[in-house]
């Protein structure tokens, strides 16, 4: 079995089945902590980390590991890579532990790992797959980051804690809140559904799965 | 060999003691620096509840002026912290804690000397959302509450939010849940603080 070039991979990875608005999964997270550029960009890139290297390692061990046993031993893989995030953050970065103590750990049950581990890291060779978690991850990031652009744009007047809209600016306290994630969410979907029209049929399959 | 029954069993334990071995090292390797950075922590929130100025965030210039300025004493057999200048008991800090909107919020409160004045607050530890109620932990927040006066004749009503008469405070606006739990907690706690610790020093 010879790995897919790179470059497929990330074009996979970032746009044509982008995680969130192709195969939406992991839109819980997406949901949870857009409310912050910052947030946003640090739950990214622990999902990249974890991501790619679970994706490698299973990737590494699945000839060997037994059939029937291997999401016990994905999930095992996954957790130890999401403690080490958190035990590497509380070590050397203890202020920005702080600032996203309780999103290191929703790391865990984000949809996206196990989906990639399962559908990808399974099938294919270790460098395949270790690019592949960095793609999703990436994809994943970007739209994030889109999300909380606008969300907290509007919402705080702010772009990474920078303000950009004056004073004559007032927040729409709806757009920090849940409600304003879910309209973000949609339109950015909807955009970018709208954009790559292509590819019907698979698209129809997503939405059955 | 991989259809045996033994075979999936043993891969289980042997993938699960390698992984947890290696965290385990991790957390060895890391314990001494986690304990550390915690006490920097609890330094920092004190010092800033005491509004005792720092001339760097480091945490070996924390701790040094943590140690030159408070001091830890058990008063009733609960934990409270003094700071002291040149002998003179600048206030007391203690802990204060209640139920936030989402869980537990935990944080320290200092008043003077007198038990007249609020010197300041910090919230150590809470859940409430990021953006929303998590916002209690922002500067402009807290810093409202220093030099509040704890008068006796509002009967433990020390913190009201404004435009209600006698307001002293801004409340979070969208965050009025966390908002007024952590008022009432604040309130409580402090008023049982004074009642418990005046006339008795």
């Amino acid at each position: 079995m010879a790995g897919d070039s790179p470059k497929k991979i990330f074009i996979l990875g970032l746009w044509k089945d982008n995680p969130v608005f192709r195969q939406i999964i992991g839109i819980c997270s997406a949901l949870a902590v857009t409310n912050l550029m910052l947030n946003s960009l640090i739950m990214g890139l622990g999902l990249i980390f974890v991501t790619a290297f679970s994706e490698l390692t299973i990737s590494i061990i699945r000839t060997i590991t037994p059939k029937h046993i291997r999401m016990m031993v994905q999930v095992l893989i996954i957790s130890v890579f999401v403690i080490i995030v958190d035990i590497f953050l509380k070590a050397y970065y203890p202020e920005m532990s702080k600032a996203l103590g309780p999103y290191v750990g929703l790391i865990i049950t984000n949809c996206i790992i196990m989906g990639r581990c399962e559908a990808y890291a399974q099938k294919n060779p270790p460098l395949s797959s270790f690019l592949d978690g960095i793609a999703s991850g990436a994809g994943y990031t970007l739209v994030l980051l889109t999300i909380a652009f606008v969300r907290e744009l509007l919402g705080f007047g702010t772009i990474f804690g920078v303000k950009v809209l004056g004073d004559w600016w007032t927040n729409w306290t709806i757009m920090i809140m849940p409600p304003g994630a879910f309209f973000v969410l949609a339109v950015v979907i909807w955009i970018a559904r709208s954009i790559s029209s292509e590819d019907k049929e698979k698209e129809k399959e997503a939405v059955k799965a | 060999m991989k259809k045996s029954f033994i075979f999936p069993i043993l891969f289980m334990a042997l993938i699960t003691a390698f992984f947890t071995a290696i965290l385990a090292f991790l957390n060895y390797s890391t314990a001494d620096v986690i304990a550390f950075n915690q006490e920097t922590e609890l330094r920092r929130t004190l010092l800033y509840v005491f509004n005792i100025e720092t001339p760097s965030q480091e945490s070996k210039v924390v701790e040094e002026v943590f140690n030159k300025y408070i001091s830890e004493e058990a008063i009733n057999e609960k934990k409270v912290y003094i700071a002291k200048e040149d002998e003179n008991i600048i206030g007391y800090a203690f802990p204060i804690v209640g139920t936030g909107l989402w869980g537990t919020v935990e944080g320290f409160a200092a008043i003077s000397e007198d038990f007249s004045e609020l010197l300041g607050i910090d919230f150590v530890s809470h859940s409430e959302t990021p953006g929303l109620g998590g916002r209690i932990s922002e500067d402009w927040f807290k810093e409202q509450f220093r030099g509040l006066k704890l008068t006796e004749e509002n009967g433990g009503n020390y913190i009201i939010y404004k435009p209600s008469p006698g307001g002293n405070v801004d409340a979070i606006a969208g965050a009025t849940l966390t908002s007024k739990s952590v008022s009432n907690f604040m309130n409580q706690d402090i008023y049982r603080f004074i009642k418990e610790n005046k006339g008795g020093r």
